[in-house]
Order: C-alpha cells, then sequence, then structure tokens
C-alpha cells in the first residue's frame, strides 16, 4: 500500500512537472556548428520551437567530429523522446544515433526518397503553390509557367508542382535537364517559344539547372529582353533581377517542426513520413523588374523585403 | 629609427602570423556542403543578413545613395557613427579645433561648422538653429542602437528642405523587430575608455517597445599640439600640449508603436572637452556641456484610402549648450592688459524646435507616383546667457554676467512654413522621370523654392543610369544673422540663403553575379556663400560673398569573392574651386580610396581590414601653408561569436601602423601643424543576446 501511495505519488509529481507538460526533456535540437550568417538562421528555428513547446529545449550544434556516442548519451540522459534535427549534418547525426528516439528533419533542402520515407522531412523548398498563387496574384494572365529541373534533385518538387498548377488552371511545361548544356539548351528553347503576357519561368533551387555564373545571367539578360518574368525559389535571385521569390519564415518553420514534433510525442508514433515543401514563407520582390514588367505595386507593394535597395 | 617603428614592425609579423595561422584553420573548416545548401534556400550571405528583419527602401527619390546596416557596422567594428561615415564614398570625416567636432566633407565641401550637411534620425533633422549644424557639443553618436544609415549625396532640398545640401545622412535606429530580446554590451579601449549599454525589444503592454540606454566615459587621446595660437607672440601659451577630448556621455531611446501609431524619445548628454580649443588656443581646462532631447508622435495609415498613404507627425527637439572656456590661458595680454585668470567666456544658449509634417503618396494614377507634403515649424531660440571677463575691445575686467547687457545673441526665433510636391513618371518603359520641387517660407529671410529633376533609364537587365539635377539652400544660421559683440562673426539680419546646384551622371552596373559596381559624376555650383568677411576696421561681418565650383567622380566595387571572402572599396576623387581667387578651395581631399576586406576565417570568426587613404588636401586660398601631408591608417576587426554561446567578442585595432594623420586646421593656420588623430588604439567589445 504505501508502495503504491508512493508510486501515485510520483507519478503525480512527473505529470504535474513543467517538463512533462511542456514536452519539455522529451524533445531536443540537433543542429550545424555553423558560421554567421547561417547561425543565425537555426537560432530562429529554435527560437519558433520553443515558442511552440513553451519552454526552452535542449540543444545540440554538431559537426562532422561529433561523438555520436557522447551525444546518445546526453540525449537518453535529458530523456529525449523527439530529436529535431537541422541542416544536413543535424539529419546526418541523427539518424546515426541509431535508437528508439523520433527524428523530424528541417532545415535541408531536399532528401533522396528512400532516407526520407522513415521521417517528416519539412524542406527549405517554397510550397509550389504558394509561388504559383503569389504569381497569379502579381499577373492574373499568367497561364503557362516553365521551368528546367534535375529529376535527381527536384522530382519530388516536381510531383507537387503538377497538382499545384493543375489547382491554380496553369500550364506547367517542365524539361528535364540532367547537365547544364542541356539546361541551357532548354532555356533557350523557353526562350524563342515562351512570350506574351500569359507565360512565365519559375528558377528552382537547382544548382545544375540554374547554374549562378552562366545560366542565371543569360536567363536575366533574356527574360528582361523579352519581358518576361521569372520568379525564383532562390531569394537570393530577387537581387539580382528576378521578379519574386519565398523565403523561409524561420520562427514559424520552429512552430512547424515542434508541432510535428509534439504530435509523435502525442501518439507515440510518427503520424507522417516523407518530404514536405515549406509553406512557412516570407517574400522578396524586385520594384525594379515589376516597374519594367509594368506592374505597378506602389509604394507598399505587400512584401517583406524589397529590392534594390536603394 | 622612431621607437614606434619597431613596434610598428613588431604588430606586422604578428598580424602576417596571425593571418597565415587564419588561412590554415579556415582551409580545414569544411562548411562548405551545408552553407552551399542554405544559399540555395536563403540566398547569399548579404541576403541573410537582410532577410533577418523586414526592411523596405527609405530612399524617397532617385540619388546617389549608400546605405549601410547594422551588420556592416558591426563588421568594421565601429564604436562611434563617424568610423562608419568615413567609409562613404565621397565623403570624409574631418575635425574642427573647436571640440574636434566633426565635418563631413562630402565631394569637396568644408566649412568649420558644416551646417551644409542635414543630418536626420527617423527622417527627422536634429539641426540646431545657432550655426545650422548637429549643435556645436557634439560629441559623438554611438552606433549599437543603429539599424541603418543612409547617406544621399548631392542637394536633397526639393524633398528634405533647408541644409540637405552638399548631403543627407539619415539615421534610422533599431525598433523591437531590430533587438528582439535583450542585449547588454560591454566596450574597453585606449585612452582608457569604456562604454555599457543595454537595449531591449519586446511587446510591452501590448505595445512592440525599443529601449535603449547607453553610459560612456573617455580620456580621449592626448596626441600633442606643437604649436598654437598663441605660439610666436610675447604671449605665455600651453603649447606645446595634448588636445583635450575627454568625454562623459549617456545616451537613451525609446520606441513604442502600435497599429497606426508610433511615438519615440531621444537623450543625449554629452560632457566634452575643448579639443584643440575654441580659439584655437589649448584650453585643457575648458568643458562643454550638451543635453538634446528629442520626442515624435508619427500616424501613418498606409491604405488612407486605396492607392494612398498618408502619414502625420509631430516632432519636439530641445538642445541645451553650457561652454565653460579659457579661451587664452593666465597671463594673456591682448593689447589692452594682462588677464591674471585667463581670457574667459561662458556662453551658455537653450534651443526649442517644434515640427509638423503632413505627407501622403500615391499610386492610383497609371505611370505615377505622386507625393506631396506640407509642414510647419518653429526654430526657436530661445534663451541666451554668458558670463565673461572681458569686453569687446578684450579689455580684462571681473567675470560678469553680461546676459541682459552685452550676449553674444539675444533670443531670436523664426518659422518655417513648407510644401512640396514629387511625380515620378514613368512615360516609356524603363524610363523614368522624377519631378519635384518644394517651396519654403521662411519669416526672416522670405521664401526659397528649390527643384529636382531625375531622369532614370534602366538601360539593361544589370544596367541602370541616372541623370539627376538637383537644387539645395542653406537658410543663414542666427549667428549668421544676429551674433553681436563678437567682433570676429558679427551677425547680419540682411543675408540670404547660400544655395547649391548640381548634376550627376550615376550607373550602377551588376558586372557578374559576385560583383557589383557603381560609377558616378558630378559637378555642382555654390553661390552666395556665407562668411564672415572684414569689415575695413578688423572686425568681421557675415555675407552673401563668394561662389564656388566643383566637379568628381565616385568608384565602388563590391566583389563576393568566395563563400568566406568579401571585397568592397571604393575611390573618390574631386575638385573644388573657390570664384574668387581660382584656387582650390581647400581641405577637401582630392582623393579619398577606402578598401574592406571581410574574411570568414573559420565558421565563428570574422577577420575585417580596412584600408583608408587620404590625399591631395591643399590650403583655402587665404592659408599660405604648404599642403597637409597625406595619410593612410589599417584597421583591423577580429570577430568572433564564442561557440555555444550568445556572447560575441570583438578585438580591433584602429590605426595599425600607428600612421601620424593630421586633418588640417583652419586659414590662417593658426594651428600651424594641424589637429592629429589618434594614434594606434586597440578596443575590446562583449555583448550578449538574451
Amino acid at each position: 500500500m504505501l508502495l503504491r501511495v508512493v508510486l501515485l505519488f510520483l507519478t503525480a509529481l512527473v505529470v504535474a512537472s513543467p517538463a512533462f507538460a511542456a514536452g519539455k526533456d522529451a524533445i531536443a535540437v540537433i543542429y550545424p556548428d555553423i558560421g554567421e550568417p547561417y547561425h543565425g538562421i537555426f537560432e530562429k528555428i529554435i527560437e519558433g520551437i520553443e515558442d511552440k513547446v513553451g519552454s526552452p529545449v535542449a540543444n545540440h550544434p554538431v559537426g562532422a567530429d561529433t561523438d555520436i556516442g557522447v551525444l546518445k548519451a546526453s540525449l537518453l540522459q535529458q530523456n529525449t523522446k523527439v530529436v529535431i534535427a537541422l541542416g544536413r549534418q543535424g539529419m546526418k547525426t541523427a539518424t546515426a544515433l541509431n535508437n528508439n528516439i523520433s527524428i523530424v528533419v528541417g532545415g535541408v533542402l531536399t532528401v533522396p526518397e528512400n532516407e526520407a520515407r522513415a521521417q517528416p522531412v519539412i524542406s527549405l523548398t517554397p510550397d509550389p503553390a504558394l509561388l504559383f498563387a503569389r504569381m497569379k496574384a502579381l499577373k492574373p494572365a499568367t497561364k503557362r509557367v516553365f521551368v528546367v529541373y534535375d529529376p535527381g534533385f527536384n522530382d519530388w518538387l516536381m510531383k507537387l508542382a503538377r497538382e499545384a498548377a493543375h489547382s491554380q488552371e496553369l500550364e506547367l511545361v517542365a524539361y528535364e535537364a540532367h547537365d547544364l548544356r542541356s539546361a541551357v539548351r532548354f532555356y533557350r528553347e523557353i526562350f524563342s517559344a515562351a512570350g506574351g503576357r500569359s507565360d512565365v519561368l519559375w528558377l528552382p533551387q537547382d544548382s545544375t539547372t540554374v547554374e549562378e555564373r552562366s545560366i542565371l545571367p543569360l536567363v536575366l539578360q533574356e527574360s528582361w529582353n523579352k519581358n518576361l518574368a521569372v520568379f525564383s525559389s532562390n531569394s537570393a535571385h530577387v537581387r539580382r533581377g528576378v521578379l519574386f521569390s519565398l523565403y523561409p519564415d524561420n520562427v514559424a518553420l520552429g512552430k512547424s517542426l515542434a508541432t510535428l514534433a509534439q504530435g509523435i510525442l502525442i501518439s507515440g508514433g510518427y503520424r507522417s513520413r516523407g518530404m514536405m515543401p515549406l509553406r512557412d514563407v516570407q517574400s522578396a520582390v524586385n520594384l525594379r523588374t515589376a516597374q519594367h514588367l509594368g506592374l505597378n505595386l506602389g509604394f507598399q507593394p505587400g512584401f517583406d523585403t524589397t529590392f534594390p535597395e536603394q | 629609427m622612431r621607437p614606434g617603428a619597431n613596434m610598428n614592425k613588431l604588430i606586422a609579423r604578428l598580424t602576417a602570423v596571425a593571418l597565415a595561422v587564419a588561412w590554415s584553420a579556415g582551409a580545414g573548416a569544411g562548411q562548405a556542403t551545408e552553407e552551399e545548401e542554405l544559399a540555395l534556400a536563403y540566398g547569399d550571405k548579404s541576403f541573410v543578413s537582410i532577410a533577418s528583419g523586414s526592411r523596405q527602401p527609405i530612399a524617397r527619390a532617385p540619388s546617389v545613395a549608400t546605405v549601410i546596416t547594422a551588420e556592416d557596422i558591426a563588421a568594421i567594428g565601429a564604436a562611434d557613427l563617424d568610423e562608419v561615415l568615413e567609409t562613404v564614398p565621397g565623403l570624409h570625416v574631418s575635425h574642427s579645433p573647436i571640440l574636434y567636432n566633426p565635418i563631413y566633407t562630402i565631394r569637396g565641401i568644408h566649412t568649420q561648422y558644416n551646417p551644409q550637411v542635414l543630418m536626420l534620425v527617423n527622417g527627422i533633422p536634429i539641426t540646431g538653429v545657432f550655426v545650422g549644424n548637429r549643435s556645436q557639443i557634439w560629441g559623438g553618436m554611438p552606433v549599437e542602437n543603429i539599424a541603418r544609415i543612409e547617406v544621399i549625396r548631392g542637394p536633397g532640398s526639393a524633398l528634405y528642405g533647408a541644409d540637405a545640401f552638399s548631403g543627407v545622412i539619415n539615421i534610422i535606429t533599431k525598433t523591437s523587430t531590430d533587438i528582439d530580446g535583450t542585449q547588454p554590451g560591454l566596450r574597453l579601449g585606449s585612452f582608457n575608455s569604456r562604454d555599457a549599454w543595454v537595449q531591449h525589444g519586446g511587446t510591452w503592454g501590448g505595445l512592440d517597445a525599443a529601449a535603449y540606454l547607453r553610459v560612456g566615459r573617455t580620456d580621449g587621446q592626448h596626441q600633442i599640439v606643437a604649436a598654437d595660437a598663441l605660439t610666436g607672440s610675447s604671449n605665455p601659451t600651453l603649447a606645446p600640449g595634448p588636445v583635450n577630448l575627454d568625454r562623459d556621455a549617456i545616451d537613451g531611446r525609446l520606441d513604442l508603436s502600435r497599429d497606426k501609431w508610433r511615438l519615440r524619445a531621444g537623450y543625449q548628454q554629452r560632457e566634452v572637452g575643448t579639443g584643440a580649443g575654441v580659439a584655437s588656443a589649448l584650453d585643457p581646462a575648458g568643458k562643454n556641456y550638451g543635453e538634446r532631447i528629442s520626442s515624435d508622435l508619427t500616424w501613418q495609415d498606409i491604405n488612407f484610402t486605396p492607392d494612398l498613404d498618408v502619414t502625420a507627425q509631430a516632432s519636439y527637439l530641445h538642445i541645451t549648450e553650457k561652454s565653460d572656456l579659457t579661451l587664452f590661458p593666465a597671463g594673456v595680454n591682448l593689447g589692452s592688459g594682462v588677464f591674471p585668470n585667463g581670457m574667459i567666456g561662458n556662453p551658455y544658449k537653450w534651443e526649442r524646435h517644434w515640427r509638423f509634417n503632413l505627407s501622403a503618396a500615391y499610386t492610383g494614377l497609371q505611370n505615377h507616383k505622386l507625393r506631396f507634403g506640407t509642414g510647419t515649424q518653429n526654430d526657436n531660440l530661445y534663451r541666451t546667457q554668458e558670463t565673461k571677463n572681458f569686453d569687446a575691445t578684450y579689455t580684462p575686467g571681473p567675470l560678469t554676467d553680461v546676459s541682459d547687457s552685452a550676449p553674444f545673441l539675444r533670443p531670436h526665433s523664426r518659422r518655417v512654413n513648407y510644401i512640396y510636391a514629387q511625380d515620378e513618371w514613368s512615360f516609356i518603359r524603363d524610363w523614368y522621370l522624377t519631378a519635384g520641387v518644394r517651396h519654403d517660407r521662411y519669416s526672416d529671410f522670405g521664401a526659397t523654392t528649390n527643384p529636382r529633376l531625375a531622369l532614370v533609364w534602366e538601360t539593361a537587365y544589370n544596367l541602370t543610369s541616372k541623370l539627376l539635377y538637383g537644387r539645395a539652400f542653406r537658410p543663414p544660421s542666427f549667428s549668421e544673422l544676429y551674433n553681436i559683440n563678437n567682433p570676429v562673426a558679427l551677425g547680419n539680419p540682411n543675408l540670404k540663403p547660400e544655395t547649391n546646384e548640381s548634376v550627376e551622371l550615376a550607373f550602377a552596373w551588376q558586372a557578374a553575379s559576385t560583383l557589383q559596381a557603381n560609377l558616378n559624376l558630378f559637378r555642382y555650383q555654390m553661390r552666395d556663400i556665407l562668411r564672415f568677411v572684414q569689415n575695413p576696421d578688423t572686425s568681421y561681418t557675415a555675407q552673401n560673398a563668394g561662389r564656388q565650383h566643383g566637379q568628381g567622380m565616385e568608384v565602388e566595387l563590391v566583389w563576393e569573392a568566395r563563400s568566406d571572402l568579401r571585397l568592397s572599396g571604393n575611390y573618390a576623387q574631386q575638385r573644388s574651386i573657390d570664384e574668387t581667387t581660382n584656387q582650390d578651395a581647400g581641405n577637401a581631399p582630392r582623393h579619398h580610396a577606402y578598401a574592406r576586406a571581410d574574411w570568414r576565417f573559420m565558421p565563428h570568426m570574422t577577420l575585417d581590414t580596412q584600408l583608408n587613404y587620404v590625399a591631395g588636401r591643399k590650403r583655402e586660398p587665404s592659408d599660405p601653408r604648404p599642403a597637409i601631408a597625406d595619410y593612410h591608417t589599417v584597421d583591423l576587426t577580429l570577430r568572433s561569436q564564442l561557440r555555444n554561446s550568445d556572447w560575441d567578442f570583438a578585438f580591433k585595432v584602429l590605426n595599425l601602423f600607428d600612421a601620424d594623420a593630421r586633418e588640417p586646421s583652419p586659414a590662417p593656420g593658426l594651428i600651424p601643424n594641424d589637429l592629429p588623430l589618434a594614434p594606434r588604439e586597440w578596443r575590446l567589445e562583449l555583448t550578449h543576446q538574451f
């Protein structure tokens, strides 16, 4: 009897403790030990996670030289049930833990399908549906979206893009390019085929088909000369002259990752797995390009960041 | 060999070793893959910095402008605004002997009180009316609370009104979003310098709130002035002796906002030394107390009606200046008797300024963007007080309160009403014509109208060309209009504003994905320059006397050489001619070059190197001295985020090679060997983010 009373008392203590209520010790974050300014990105994501959890969470910067054994011991000591793994290094380290701790991945662009199947992954790639919707809002006449992509990298994204295009009554004209040479050829085809007010070009996050030094200048020059609207999944392109882009809202992304982690805690297992596009986004626009395209966005264009800066 | 030379060699060797070690450390960093992936989502490093806070462009008219962000300020380890402004192409920070006040020399326009540069804090002028500058007891501006600085070169009176003459410096302070938490900081440095500050950004009772408090003091550098105004005369002199740059400073800011409303308040208090002396004679005992209190209430509705953005703003500025000066030291005799305790003058003055502004931006017309506004302001130098121990003939006497009998200035006020309009018209694709005009009516000297025209051609996807014309004015200050009982600077109520007309041609070229280049060419013409001109006797009275013209160019380059290395720099060249003598107008550098390298050699460590080269400073036409020597300085800043913590650490060495850098003393050269700048100094900074 005494034992039962003690056990009940201890259970009550645990359940009533703030740590249990907030899942404080149950969720930990692993993120790459990286310099600024990217370090600040992970800080903001963690801030979002903690906002959602309601208390500070244990976080572990990791590098290639991190001792997995020590990290695992530390996580177990903290009663970790779910690890939110951020970045490529965070994910690599988390999967190497190889134990009963569940994983939620964020802060990566894409993960091979066989690896993504093991846990939920929120990509840093903006949801094509959001990009298309923003494009249509800026230019309602938009009917056709051209894109050149590397299937080895963005196949999963194109599936989503086709669905998004269909639901928004857009035609997605997608070219598969496995190398730079074929990408250039496809862009030339696009620029000879595209024209008029209803065509736009989408630049995905793809270092093959949107190579910075050769393809991007070509795309920017040709699209400028042909008055073709170009939007990108890479926000740096907006400064270069692309019309607009969407980029991660880090705090909101942190909250979404924490929501997934809390779902695992509650249900005791994964509710969903695989790649998910980024839906927590902010927006950037190039007003110079907008003016060139005849889009009058006014003094308050409704974007989070505007270019040019002067 | 002078003693410093060995030390310089040692520091150079240590630096070389440090760089070599850092290079080898950087080679093994191995962050490329992760960073490349993040760069695809977030953009390059500069975009990450921009995107970390919501930023909107502030320049409201086509212009040649430079934007400096808080990240830039942190990278160069700046502690004061002047260190930041020196990096701007076409802008050189010189100094006056009076308190070593900064002179922002823009495109060759250099005057001792520097009223030709308009300084704004959050878009609101902080101009005093006594000499028309940022107030005579300046004492620097700390940078921790600055979110960004916009510097616009060239005339801007069509939008900004008075004093937007050679340029406009707009300082944007941090909001709650920019600070986002609590940041305490501490800085120690040479010359017994120490600063402590804390800033906080968050929500408070449903308001977005940002607050900042800083307390600092320094003994200031002690470089020796070898000779001053009294050297070589029969009078006693304190030269050779050190400049007096001790300073106590308090700064506070508060920013509260909710929906369409924003309330801001600022407080600056300074107690500063006399520099090289108010009368160009060393004054180690003199003290200057300055206080600035500012506040503004702003209401903005960006959707007042569809396409119409309306802003209403009321602002207040109060300036207190109290100087207790020993103009010349004990024993001096200016021909009318000996001053046993020195020649003492203690001028005090108080100013208050009210401003009301209503502005609107309308985008409802196809191909047009309209801005218009109106406002009124009252500049009131409402009280003066003076005690001194001499009269108008410099005859010694007891220390007497002359506030009522013979002050340097009696209270005056002026009212200014203004109206402006501007339209940006897209008349053909990629061609934009911006036309603006502003009319200011002053209660004392009358009215002035100043236009601006800007033709912008988006020449190619990576090239923008601008042709700019502008006219600016500087109203006569109260010292120029109303000074009395000061034979070397008597006022003249019949003055009109001095003016500046300028034509600029500017090109911005994104030469490659990692290379941005800008080229600006300019020409200007100053008329009716306000100067104190000698009368038939030995006194001087303010007059519209003289003209000056100039021309020049600025080149800027920014090269993202590698993911961990950014190189940037600029070169400015100008030649300004005084039309009375057809000689160089003097003091402004004909050549100014600045180079900077930011190298992130380890994931958490950056090394910033700056080179500043100032050359070709001729004397004013009335100054017989040979041209002042050129100089170059090198600054190093090492910044580190302490691993796995929210602590940030910076170490900076300024003037690493201990160059003998000097700024020109004004004509005729009462301080013959000019104004020495600080020798090598160091600084250590620690900040924390909660």
